[in-house]
């Protein structure tokens, strides 16, 4: 059989279509598929778009405040059901969630190359089953309104706790703000986080090799930490209301808008936001510092949060899509520009700082190396009743009901209780 | 002879006598025996079969323990002060609906024209989530622009940021007083509902006989309405027992404010200790239970008194 020209062309045409769409298939072949998503907010808006533009799968995205999603996640799963297909996978959670066998291994998902960019990969790695990915880099600097430092006449930004103090006092003096410290002391998590941190500024550590309390004695960096708490809203320079407040409220109806001058416990990824003139009235003003010690080079720890799959979720392998979409270099790059999600990617990281888009680049380069896991052999099965009872102690202490020494007994209690069982 | 015996096969097999009435009942009351054994006595077997075992997804097996999830609330410091905040909250929430409830639907009872818009707007804190019954309270009670300090500062106090919830004992009266808001129309919906099937003859006797109004109202409608009183007291009990929204929204987990159904919260969703939440949850059906049935035998004696 003779073929025309006119004939081949319109052939090699048809073909060509054909296999282009057979490739744009095998690009996207979880399309037309719905996943939902659980992550606390706030989250890029246009993750939902982005996504199905990029995979054609559809993003049910549900945002709430970090202790809200833990609830949810935690009696969702107990009961059975997948709160998501995706969920946040906190660090504190992984001994707990492991245990249980509640979420699906990604080692199969997550190539070598992306865990060895994401080194916090590790922290979600137990029994050899990678149970998430980090998708961002949160570890604790302290923030500062550099203004209001200027216009109390503080020209060095403090290196220790005691300048810390003397420079929010000076900005109280001048009236500057009210309540020039940012610190939670609520019954939630953002109140234990807080004091973790204050912890390692008194130069200690929460538990021994043993996984002993080492908070007890009054000379222990715990114990020093919360009576620093305690000070500070006897002095006047925390807010008496933040026993009501989460951490989420103050950064954002206090110190985003310039009620506070210092966040004890600042989250890096909170700049990029406080940075946007659109997003912020104190764009401009607002920088990280090294975390503020008691004596010696500035320490911190990290709390990673992580993205996982329920094994009851219905649709596993487009959940697994997300998780590769969202710890892309790209999306982490752009997530950071949008919405201050610190990248967990080192390459990431390195990107936004040769490019100058990093703010306060050199505080956060600078605490990036102190760094270090809050439990070194990984987040015990029991740390939700830790946890809890530091939370706790410190909001009932902080309302006058018990004294520094019987927070730290309450706490110890806990624990011993919790290991019992 | 039975009627059942004179009627004849055929119209047996119309669905008429004794076996087909007994069957129809059967089938009418079937939907809600499914019901309350699949929602009610299912769970509640199932419930008490775990609190006697380990039930803990991070452990493996579900070993029997006996007692212990029971026994261990006696030695628990934070799940023996819930209780100790439980117990108070019954105890005020009760005297306080129960009292308040009382006067109130009195006074309604008294109104002549517009006494549904009144009812209407009194059911409404009644008929609204406790959630969001919370929140509103959360931003009466707020430290800086809440609605409270403002009246307040308004009427020339000093209360500028002044945090409500810093107080143990304030923090724990005015959870308790939302959850009396809420629940106190119930109170006077149901005691109002007695008040006005009382007979106003007795009313006129007595006023012909010169009885004062208080006099009427100790000897004739409250002892006719005992019976109201106890109905509601029973709910206001179980409603106490079960107080969660409320305490959650506004203290949050504090332990100042924390009652019975928080810790259980905590113990079963927090901690994962699931047997040892479920062996809490029908220690509070339980005490809720024996208190209504306290309420339920005083009613049965003033009846049969009556």
């Amino acid at each position: 059989m003779k073929l025309d020209r006119r004939t081949l062309i319109l052939a090699s045409t048809a073909l060509l279509a054909f296999t282009g769409a057979a490739l744009a298939d095998d690009a996207k072949p979880f399309a037309g598929q719905t996943i939902t998503v659980l992550l606390p907010s706030p989250q890029d808006d246009n993750m939902a778009a982005d996504f199905e533009k990029d995979t054609g799968i559809k993003l049910d995205l549900q945002t709430a405040s970090w202790d809200d999603v833990s609830t949810k996640v935690s009696t969702a799963l107990l009961a059975g059901t997948a709160p998501a297909d995706v969920t946040e996978f906190d660090w504190s959670w992984t001994g707990q969630f492991s245990a249980a066998g509640w979420y699906l291994p990604l080692n199969d998902a997550i190539d070598a190359d992306t865990q060895q960019d994401i080194k916090g990969s590790a922290l979600f790695n137990i029994n050899g089953e990678l149970l998430a990915v980090p998708y961002t880099n949160d570890f604790r600097v302290m923030l500062v309104n550099k203004k209001h430092f200027e216009d109390a006449g503080v020209a060095t930004m403090p290196k220790t706790l005691d300048e810390l103090v003397a420079a929010a006092k000076a900005i109280k003096d001048k009236g500057i703000v009210k309540y020039p410290v940012g610190l939670p002391l609520s019954a939630t998590e953002g109140a234990s986080t807080s004091w973790y941190l204050l912890t390692k500024a008194f130069g200690g550590d929460l538990f021994d090799k043993d996984m002993n309390p080492l908070f007890t004695s009054p000379d222990s960096a715990g114990y020093k930490a919360m009576a620093f708490e305690l000070q500070l809203l006897k002095d006047g320079l925390v807010d008496p209301a933040a026993t009501g407040l989460k951490d989420s409220e103050i950064n954002d109806t206090m110190f985003a808008k310039g009620l506070t001058s210092i966040m004890i416990s600042g989250e890096p990824g909170r700049l990029g936001q406080y940075s946007d003139p659109k997003q912020s009235v104190v764009a401009g003003q607002v920088a990280a510092i090294p975390v503020c010690m008691a004596s010696g080079a500035t320490r911190s720890f990290g709390l990673l949060e992580g993205l996982g799959i329920p094994k009851s979720s219905a649709n596993p392998d487009a959940a697994k899509e997300f998780i590769k979409w969202m710890t892309t270099k790209q999306f982490q790059v752009r997530n950071y520009t949008s919405n201050g999600v610190l990248p967990t990617r080192t390459t990431a990281l390195a990107d936004l700082q040769q490019s100058g888009k990093l703010v306060s680049g050199e505080a956060l380069v600078a605490q990036a190396p102190t760094v270090e896991p809050l439990f070194p052999a990984g987040a015990p099965t029991w740390y939700p009743q830790f946890s809890l009872a530091v939370n706790t102690s410190i909001n009932s202490a902080a309302k006058g009901e018990i004294t520094v020494d019987e927070a730290m007994k309450r706490i110890a209690d806990a624990v011993a209780e919790a290991k019992k069982q | 002879v039975s009627s059942a015996n004179v009627i004849s096969p055929r119209l047996r097999q119309q669905g008429i006598g004794k076996s087909s009435d007994a069957l129809l009942g059967f089938l009418l009351v079937l939907p809600l025996l499914v019901t309350m054994v699949g929602l009610v006595f299912y769970p509640l077997l199932a419930t008490t079969w775990d609190s006697f075992h380990r039930v803990n997804p991070m452990q493996q097996g579900t070993p029997f323990v006996g007692v212990a999830n029971y026994t261990r609330m006696f030695s628990d410091a934070e799940v023996r002060q819930s209780w100790g905040n439980t117990f108070q909250y019954v105890a005020l929430a009760v005297v306080l609906e129960t009292v308040f409830g009382v006067i109130a639907a009195a006074l309604i009872n008294q109104v002549k024209r517009g006494r549904r818009w009144i009812l209407a707007a009194i059911v409404l804190p009644w008929a609204m989530p406790a959630v969001v019954s919370g929140v509103i309270w959360e931003w009466i009670y707020a430290p800086g622009p809440g609605l409270l300090n403002g009246v307040l500062l308004a009427l020339g106090f000093d209360y500028e940021n002044f945090v409500w919830f810093n107080d143990g004992t304030l923090a724990f009266l005015l959870v308790t007083l939302v959850h009396v808001w809420r629940m106190m129309p119930l109170t006077i919906v149901i005691v109002l509902a007695a008040m006005q099937s009382i007979p106003k003859d007795l009313y006129e006797a007595a006023c012909l006989d010169g009885a004062s109004h208080p006099r009427m109202f100790f000897t004739i409608t409250l002892p006719l309405v005992r019976g109201a009183i106890a109905v509601a007291m029973t709910n206001a009990t179980v409603y106490a027992f079960n107080l969660f929204d409320e305490a959650m929204v506004l203290a949050r987990n504090s332990v100042e404010t924390r009652p019975i159904l928080i810790q259980i919260f905590l113990e079963a969703f927090k901690k994962f200790q699931f047997s040892y939440g479920m062996a809490l949850s029908l220690a509070v059906t339980i005490l809720s239970l024996l208190f209504s049935l306290g309420f339920v035998a005083r009613l049965h004696k003033s009846t049969r008194l009556e």
